[in-house]
């Protein structure tokens, strides 16, 4: 059993059930796979970094899983099939990390704080 | 002019120009930040300024190995569009 955590970006225009019918989904092939689900985060609309298709906003749902490396790799492979589906990382987790404050929907788009050297 | 006195006002020189200087340290190392995250934008966009590049060791102080977790979690980070790759 290996921790993954793994992140995909919806569609902005799918509706809250929909979204929660993949997550649905997801659980299920994970736990038929002997997996299991730990955590399920949802981080709602977020504005995307850059462009991904002509969406400028996205979806963004956290889900945290421990499972055997093929159940992710189904996962991931449930992801590409979803149309609704526009980005996904899956990491795994290889040691402790510390509970981390759910990533607020408000604190999405923010000028960089800092400046640099200029070019 | 004597050799020794212009090896003198160079050595002045140099001293006012580095010798002042706030000295760098790793952000990582001092707040004892154990695991860099991918997802913390906040925390990651100070390391990546206005064109959306990573900010060099040189520059930030960053140790050689929080450097390379940092570099890690930016390249996640821009993978899930949490990050830009570019500024334009």
């Amino acid at each position: 059993m290996v921790k993954y955590e793994s992140i995909f970006v919806a569609d902005p225009a799918a509706t809250d059930d929909e979204v929660s019918g993949l997550v649905k989904g997801f659980e299920e092939s994970i736990t038929a796979a002997s997996g299991k689900v730990l955590k399920v985060e949802r981080w709602g609309k977020r504005r995307l970094a850059y462009r991904v298709g002509r969406h400028e906003d996205g979806n963004y749902t956290l889900i945290l899983m421990e499972c055997p490396p093929a159940a992710a790799r189904e996962l991931e492979r449930r992801y590409r099939m979803n149309d609704r589906i526009l980005k996904y990382l899956t990491v795994r987790i290889d040691k402790d990390i510390p509970e981390t404050p759910p990533v607020a929907a408000a604190a999405s788009t923010e000028a960089p704080a800092e400046t640099g050297e200029t070019e | 002019m004597d050799p020794r006195d212009r090896d003198r006002t160079k050595t002045k020189q140099f001293r006012k120009k580095f010798l002042f200087r706030k000295k760098k340290f790793c952000k990582f190392c001092e707040e004892k930040i154990p695991y860099i995250d991918y997802k913390d934008v906040r925390l990651l966009q100070g390391f990546t300024p206005e064109r959306g590049k990573i900010f060099p060791r040189r520059i930030s102080g960053t140790c050689a190995k929080h450097q390379r977790e940092l570099m890690q979690a930016i390249k996640r980070a821009r993978n899930i569009a949490l990050l830009p790759f570019t500024a334009d």
